[in-house]
């Protein structure tokens, strides 16, 4: 059989835009990861959104379907200008950049668990902007949540952005050293990333009683699929490389 | 075709297959603006708001490592750019590489250059690398194809957007682009000026993979010895430097499924070189 021009135009449209449609009715076309956190599977809060596992892809409005929180809330309390559905969060991090204290995607985080009343661990430092607090101490937020959200609380940058940036408020515990902010277990972290952290494979096996899968899984996405509890694990492993890293 | 009495495409060259080129350009530079402009809270309506990433068949390929061993895709990486690599493929399986000849706006704007170059050098254009050099150089993409590979399997992250010139060329307005991509891409462009589609020949990873299918596609290019008047124009006209006219079939690993050197285009003999499946028998001229 020969082809000519114009047939094998036909065909690359016919099999490309074919072959995309098909798969699109199939349902398995995505260009995203699904907007929607993981629940809390056990315990009092099953079935609810778990605002750890919020990402910098989500947007203002992915945040409202999930925790009901109004874009005109999450504007306010980051103290934007943009209140759209639209505004991804981790263009938060590029707004407070000049920032000491990383205002970003954990600090969505932070807001959503308490706004909502939800649980997150807390043993690791999020910040959030003053505006922010304000309308948290207005929702029910229990003694321990009220602690870490006046000792994790930074002043809304001043208006003229040449001004230097004020240091944090009510900052009661020591700052962060450099080596504990960037060893800490996050949803994204994998097995690799603690194992170069000093860690050994057996250790992480004891902890987890289960083999460790390829170094490149993310141990939050391991937990899950093997229904064990992330936060747990996550504590446990936290303290290991800690410990290595002393 | 003509219009007011003027040419509208160089007669004698596939004109169709510029239509197509500009019309996965123009997609491609809509999709982008489009993501941009998502992220700033507008849209143009009825176009996906994905992101190049999602959209790119090689980033299927590299995510295939990861995806056998952990089940995960690479960073940024969606179904969809694994579904565009199958889509890819099976087009690559039958017709070669028409993805680069026909799809990849970063082979059409080199082309556009290339227009440049050779109304400056005319014949020589295209010429300039000395022939050793070149064979040599022609397996170089194969040396990238396994870098990318390499690194984006250990650091589960897409490490080559920090060099992709085709991810520049749609991104160099935003945040996202990066310096060692745009270098590449000024220095591609450059390079156009002397050779056509030098990133193809020399680096492009994913020009590599499917190239490899030239081997044994399905429909491939072959002339007829019988008709054939051994001018040399298929080869001269063959943005790839390939020896057309000394092969009966086609299966260098750099065709690009262009047919510019067909019957259709510059041969000027009918059904001489051709896009088949057939044998070609002396009593088919
Ligand atoms: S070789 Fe690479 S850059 Fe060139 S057309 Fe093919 S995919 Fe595009
Ligand atoms: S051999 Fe023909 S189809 Fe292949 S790249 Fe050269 S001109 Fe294009």
């Amino acid at each position: 059989m020969t082809i000519t021009s114009k047939s094998l135009a036909a065909l690359i449209f016919v099999i490309l835009f074919g072959g995309v449609a098909f798969t699109t009715a199939m349902g398995w076309w995505a260009t995203e990861s699904t907007k929607e956190p993981v629940t809390f599977t056990e315990g009092e809060f099953a079935g609810l959104p778990n605002p750890a596992d919020i990402r910098g892809s989500y947007t203002f409005g992915d945040i409202e379907k999930s925790f009901g929180i109004p874009p005109a809330v999450l504007a306010q309390a980051f103290n934007i200008q943009t209140d759209g559905p639209a505004f991804a969060i981790k263009s938060l991090e590029e707004i407070y950049a000049t920032g000491e204290f990383e205002i970003g995607t954990a600090s969505v985080r932070l807001f959503a668990a308490f706004y909502n009343g939800l649980p997150l661990d807390l043993s690791t430092d999020m910040y959030l902007p003053e505006s922010a607090a304000v309308l948290l101490k207005e929702r029910t937020l229990t003694p321990d949540q009220l602690a870490y959200l006046d000792s994790h609380t930074i002043p809304n940058p001043a208006a003229d952005p040449s001004a230097p940036t004020p240091a944090p408020v009510q900052v009661t515990e020591s700052a962060p050293e450099e080596e504990s902010t960037e060893r800490v277990i996050k949803g994204k972290t994998t097995f690799r990333e603690i194992l170069d952290w000093g860690v050994t494979q057996e250790t992480i096996e004891q902890i987890m009683g289960i083999p460790m899968p390829n170094a490149l899984t993310t141990i939050k996405d391991y937990c899950t699929e093997k229904g064990l509890d992330f936060e747990t694990i996550k504590t446990a492993l936290q303290a290991e490389v800690d410990k290595a890293g002393q | 075709m003509k219009l007011f009495g003027k040419h509208l495409f160089r007669p004698r060259s596939i004109w169709i297959r510029k239509i197509v080129q500009w019309f996965f350009f123009l997609l491609i530079t809509l999709i982008s603006i489009n993501h941009t402009l998502v992220e700033n809270g507008g849209g143009i309506p009825f176009l996906t708001t994905a992101s190049l990433h999602a959209l790119c068949p090689f980033g299927g390929v590299v995510t295939i490592y990861q995806y056998a061993t952990v089940g995960t895709f690479v960073q940024k990486i969606h179904e969809s750019a694994f579904i565009l690599m199958i889509i890819g493929f099976v087009l690559a399986f039958l017709f070669g590489p028409v993805f680069c000849g026909w799809v990849c706006p970063l082979g059409t704007v080199q082309e556009w250059v290339a227009k440049l170059g050779k109304k400056f050098f005319k014949r020589r254009y295209n010429h300039f690398v000395p022939a050793r050099l070149d064979n040599v150089l022609r397996y170089a993409r194969y040396v990238v194809l396994a870098w990318v590979v390499y690194v984006t399997a250990t650091s589960g992250t897409l490490i080559f957007t920090e060099y992709d010139p085709y991810f520049a060329l749609f991104n160099f307005w935003t945040s996202e682009v990066a310096v060692g991509g745009l270098i590449i891409l000024g220095v591609t462009l450059v390079l156009s000026l002397f050779v056509e589609r030098p990133w193809c020949k020399y680096a492009c990873p994913y020009g590599a993979v499917l190239g490899l299918t030239n081997l044994f596609r399905v429909f491939q290019i072959k002339r007829a010895e019988s008709t054939c008047k051994a001018d040399g124009a298929c080869s001269i006209m063959c943005p790839m430097n390939i020896p057309v006219d000394s092969v009966k079939t086609v299966h260098d690993h750099q065709c690009i499924s262009c047919l510019e050197c067909t019957s259709e285009a510059i041969c000027p003999v009918a059904k001489t070189v051709v896009f088949t499946t057939a044998t070609l028998k002396p009593q088919e001229s």
